[in-house]
């Protein structure tokens, strides 16, 4: 599945949940994540933010998509973050 | 999803953060280290042995190529699916003659099967492959009939030259002439390109079975020697017509690679870079492809199906069921 993951958190722990959603998504602009994910990964994902987020202050969103085949990603401005397997 | 990583840029390469890290002259770039299969380093990347450390921790094996595209080794983590039980079984198999020759044996008839296939393909666009299409059915039955792995090799290796040799009929390329096989170092185009293609696919049967228990040292048409990984340069014999030839044909059919791609060096020629990305996309995209898996009625993936045909052989020596090569069916 392929996910979007948005999100607005207390300074004091940006960088802690940037860590962890690095380790499964593509960094695409400040407190913005995408990439494609198995089920597990989702769940795991969700799992390590639970752990270190707060949940009554921090705010998650996940789009999740069942595919991005009908979707069209579009870029105005500058190009930040993005994903290759082929550098 | 897991992806292959390949990296041409030169750089550093470390663990940050609990995930991999390249860094290059303009910028850093992490790399969700969740998602990553394995790794290919054609680039001269500097790494570090944290990073190797974590990838033996996450299960990827790291693949290296030289300045030139030749493939040097791969640093292969810490087993972690290990079975004496398979082990002595595979071992079992190797040491046992008629057993061996008969597992070879179906390696080669599987090679020879889909070498068919390819050239069926392209007789029936008008090609002038019919006379090698023979010589490998002549050969296949010698296949049937070989009594060491010797004869065994000799065959593959007769109906190899003549399926190579339909490589000029198919083509029609002047710059691309077969010529005959050279290895260490190629020395025209199309070998070069043989040569590249199959390392790639040495590298990622490697991998697969790096995530099954078998042990990749001990081949059965391959002889286990004292230092090469073997097993996959087995399993590599049945795909090489599908995933890296149709590579060949594709990349030369659209001029995506044409003749001023390659370099004389070491005194045979190689692959410039650009060439060497185009090959690995397209070869990529083949292992992306997927189709309907008659038996798990449901489609998959080469890669995997490459997987499956370790699982197939990993049965075979535990006696469940006996292995046969996967043929493509059109």
């Amino acid at each position: 599945m392929y996910v979007i993951l948005v999100y607005d958190v207390d300074v004091k722990r940006v960088a802690k949940v940037l860590k962890i959603a690095r380790r499964y998504l593509t960094w695409v602009q400040n407190s913005v994540l995408e990439g494609e994910l198995t089920p597990s990964q989702y769940f795991q994902l969700k799992n390590e933010l639970r752990r270190v987020a707060n949940l009554n202050e921090d705010s998650f969103i996940f789009y999740v998509m069942r595919t991005s085949r009908y979707s069209e990603r579009e870029i105005m401005g500058v190009q930040k973050g993005g994903w290759e397997t082929i550098l | 999803m897991k992806e292959s990583l390949y990296i041409f840029r030169d750089g550093q390469l470390r663990r940050k953060d609990h995930t991999l890290l390249f860094e290059t002259a303009d910028g850093k770039r992490y790399v969700p280290v969740e998602h990553v299969r394995e790794i290919f380093l054609f680039g001269e990347v500097d790494v570090t042995k944290k990073m190797l450390e974590f990838c033996s921790q996450k299960e990827i094996p790291v693949h290296i190529y030289s300045h030139y595209g030749y493939y040097m080794g791969t640093f292969y983590p810490r087993e972690h699916h290990v079975s004496g039980y398979v082990l002595l079984k595979q071992a079992e198999h190797y040491l046992d003659p008629s057993r061996r020759l008969a597992l070879a044996r179906r390696f080669v008839e599987g090679a020879l099967d889909n070498m068919l296939n390819v050239l069926r393909y392209y007789k029936n666009r008008g090609k002038a492959v019919e006379p090698m299409q023979e010589a490998i059915e002549s050969h296949r039955r010698e296949v049937e009939t070989a009594g060491s792995i010797e004869a065994l090799m000799a065959a593959e290796g007769h109906a190899r030259q003549a399926y190579y040799q339909a490589f000029d009929a198919i083509l029609e390329d002047e710059a691309f002439r077969f010529g005959m096989r050279s290895r260490r170092p190629p020395r025209n185009r199309l070998n070069a390109l043989i040569s590249f293609g199959n390392s790639l696919l040495y590298s990622a049967v490697l991998r697969e079975i790096y995530h099954t228990q078998l042990d990749p040292r001990i081949g059965f048409l391959h002889a286990a020697n004292f230092r090469r990984f073997s097993l996959n340069l087995d399993v590599a014999e049945v795909f090489k017509p599908l995933l890296v030839d149709r590579v060949i044909f594709r990349v030369l059919g659209r001029r995506q690679i044409q003749a001023d791609d390659f370099l004389h060096e070491l005194g045979g020629l190689v692959l410039r870079e650009r060439a060497q990305r185009v090959f690995v996309e397209e070869f990529e995209k083949g292992m992306r492809t997927t189709l309907q898996h008659r038996r798990l009625k449901r489609k998959v993936s080469y890669r995997q199906l490459i997987r499956l045909e370790l699982y197939k052989i990993q049965k075979h020596l535990l006696g469940d069921e006996p292995y046969t090569p996967f043929v493509s069916r059109w």
